[in-house]
């Protein structure tokens, strides 16, 4: 496997600047309704607030004055309000509708590269306009069908490290709460919700210095996803609509595989609502961390090789909320401390 | 084919006046951030592989995006100089174009593909397979400065460990990969030590690269922009591998393998794989151009 550039170059920048700022300007095919200036925002708060509801989090950007973890708040304080009407069938990435697809990987994918819309190779520049719709001729490749996965085929051959299948249902964490060990599905969705500036925070540190070192991006998707569940009278398998999402595969190092002994490649999976690619790599890093951690080149012990740190820290939501809560009076406890400290043996200034 | 020179002076006849307020100069900084940075190139120079800590501007492309080459190279380059800029080997990947772009529209330099006809070479990950000359400089963009990181996080403990050239856990990681693996398993970036004395990363290049870090005519920067640190290889200097006494250090090899397009062999290959099998391309895409053109005129 090697690490190889994603080539086509100026075209495809000047393809995919013009697309990014077309769906910023709103002119995106499947992006109904959504304010494209709001979109990042938008996708952002509604993954940390866990509910999928464009108009609701619009209006949390609203009432929050654009404090976005702030507006995930809102949504997630709406949530307690609303019935749940189901479980959706488990969603696949290869079915998802791609808008965006890169391999850091391999150079060529069954399904190739789509650079789509993307701000990464937009300048930083403060000088330039603000973003303005592009040519309306750009090709959009959300029309394909299933696409297989990158790392497809060094997983047919066996060379990347397999799961125990856990058969039992998920577990919900907004119905019960996990106890150490704690399920895979639990780790997940707390990824899945947790704040995108705590989680990138926690897998930098693993990139650099306190744990692995480099992963590579096996494959990463942005697109459009339809959701599907039983329905509670018919019985009928129907579709309740269709979702922005990030997936994200990335690769780490090799190590032997304590079952049969054979050189295998860990892996990380990351998945969150919206299009948040940050989000979507930061969570695939933790996951190959915490669940792989003996095959770090750095050793075992990193900060982000431990579930009960990732766990425990990284819902914004909680920090936020606690971490504000200092503005409140202490007028009690504080006295508590001044008297104890006043009390303290060697208090000279007291005498 | 005359090779390239570096220009000698700072000629300023296309040089145009520059409203400094409203905007950028030439090559985007501003002198007091090029002096900066050539002051810490000079060290870098002076003490070779040693990572000189310096400033590091916030650029309009993304930390770890090669701000740390641009930096270099912005700092350094003149109105003569003939740029090139190469990711993986590529003139045409996304991340080269976009440097390249920025570059062109800050400075107004000439820009090439060729090897041979460029001054100074920005690159990602590859050292161009044709060999550079005393008149070149070859700018790398690195992600990790610190060698010693995947054995020691801390900063000021590395700092030590250089000073005292203790490379001792970096030898027991190398060891303990060989006996379980039978070499180490770090591919790209592979550690190595400058004139005898500091070990430092060159950078994720893959191991073929490595021999040819070695007596280099070119002078050879690295810049790390996110970590904020700029060392050298000067021009011919000892460049070697850490390796154990009884273990020859192994390169990537492509035994048997040619370009599919330009029928090199002995060459750093790109491997595709398709629904009809493994292909394989010359990495560098300027030496392919190459190898075909003069097959062609052969013919």
């Amino acid at each position: 496997m090697s690490y190889v550039a994603i080539k086509g170059g100026t075209e495809a920048i000047t393809a995919s600047k013009a697309l990014y700022k077309k769906m910023l300007a709103g002119e995106f095919p499947d992006i109904d309704g959504v304010q494209g200036q709001l979109l990042f925002g938008l996708d952002r708060i509604m993954g940390e607030g866990a509910l999928y509801s464009q108009q609701m989090g619009i209006r949390a950007i609203e009432y929050s004055g654009c404090d976005l973890l702030e507006a995930a708040f809102y949504l997630r304080a709406h949530r307690s309000t609303c019935r749940r009407a189901g479980i959706a069938e488990t969603v696949r990435t290869e079915d998802i509708r791609l808008v965006r697809r890169i391999s850091s990987a391999f150079k060529e994918i069954p399904g190739g590269q789509i650079l789509g819309p993307s701000s990464d190779y937009l300048f930083k520049l403060l000088a330039e306009k603000r973003p303005v719709p592009g040519p309306s001729t750009i090709p959009v490749a959300a029309a394909r069908g299933k696409v297989a996965g990158a790392l497809d085929e060094l997983r047919r051959q066996e060379r990347i490290l397999q799961l125990e299948v856990d058969q039992e249902e998920p577990f919900d964490i907004t119905r019960a709460t996990p106890l150490p060990p704690y399920p895979r599905s639990s780790l997940m969705q707390m990824m899945a919700r947790g704040e995108t500036g705590s989680m990138l925070a926690f897998a930098y540190t693993s990139l650099r210095g306190y744990g692995d070192v480099h992963p590579t991006i096996g494959e990463l998707r942005l697109g459009m996803v339809a959701l599907e569940t039983t329905h509670p009278f018919t019985g009928n398998r129907v579709t309740v609509g269709e979702i922005r999402v990030t997936a994200v595969e990335s690769v780490g190092s090799f190590k032997k595989d304590p079952r049969d002994g054979k050189l295998r490649l860990a892996t990380g999976f990351g998945f969150c609502f919206g299009f948040n690619e940050t989000k979507a790599i930061a969570m695939s890093i933790l996951d190959l961390a915490m669940t792989w951690p003996s095959f770090s080149i750095g050793g075992e012990d990193g900060v982000a090789t431990s579930p009960e740190m990732i766990m425990h820290h990284i819902d914004g939501i909680e920090s936020m909320g606690f971490t504000n809560h200092f503005k409140m009076p202490h007028y009690v406890t504080f006295q508590a401390d001044l008297h104890t400290f006043n009390k303290a043996k060697d208090n000279k200034h007291h005498d | 084919m005359t090779s390239p020179s570096r220009p000698t002076s700072t000629p300023s006849t296309r040089r145009k006046t520059i409203n400094t307020m409203t905007e950028p100069t030439f090559g985007f900084f501003d002198q007091d951030t090029k002096k900066e940075i050539r002051r810490a190139l000079l060290k870098a120079v002076s003490l070779p592989g040693y990572t000189v800590p310096f400033a590091s501007r916030e650029m309009p492309i993304a930390r770890g995006w090669g701000t740390g080459g641009l930096q270099i190279t912005l700092s350094l380059i003149e109105e003569d100089d003939v740029l090139k800029v190469i990711d993986q080997g590529c003139d045409g990947s996304v991340n080269a174009v976009n440097i390249r772009d920025f570059i062109v529209a800050t400075t107004g330099v000439r820009t090439t593909c060729h090897t041979s006809d460029a001054t100074v070479i920005q690159s990602r990950h590859r050292i161009p397979e044709q060999p550079l000359t005393e008149n070149q400089i070859l700018v790398l963009q690195v992600p990790v400065p610190e060698v010693l990181t995947t054995v020691e996080p801390d900063t000021g403990r590395q700092k030590d460990m250089h000073a005292h050239r203790d490379y001792s856990r970096l030898w027991v990681l190398l060891y303990e990969d060989t006996a379980q693996f039978g070499d180490s398993r770090i591919s790209s970036r592979y550690p190595v030590a400058v004139h005898d004395h500091y070990v430092m990363d060159p950078s994720p290049i893959p191991r073929y690269d490595i021999p040819r870090l070695h007596n280099n005519p070119a002078l050879l920067l690295f810049g790390a922009g996110r970590e904020k640190r700029i060392y050298a290889i000067p021009p011919f200097t000892t460049v070697t591998p850490l390796v154990f006494a009884d273990r020859p250090f192994r390169i990537e090899t492509f035994d048997g393998i040619c370009c599919e397009r330009c029928g090199t062999s002995g060459v750093f290959f790109d491997q595709v794989q398709r629904e009809d099998g493994t292909h394989y391309y010359c990495s560098d895409t300027d030496n392919c151009d190459s190898m075909l053109k003069r097959k062609q005129n052969a013919a």
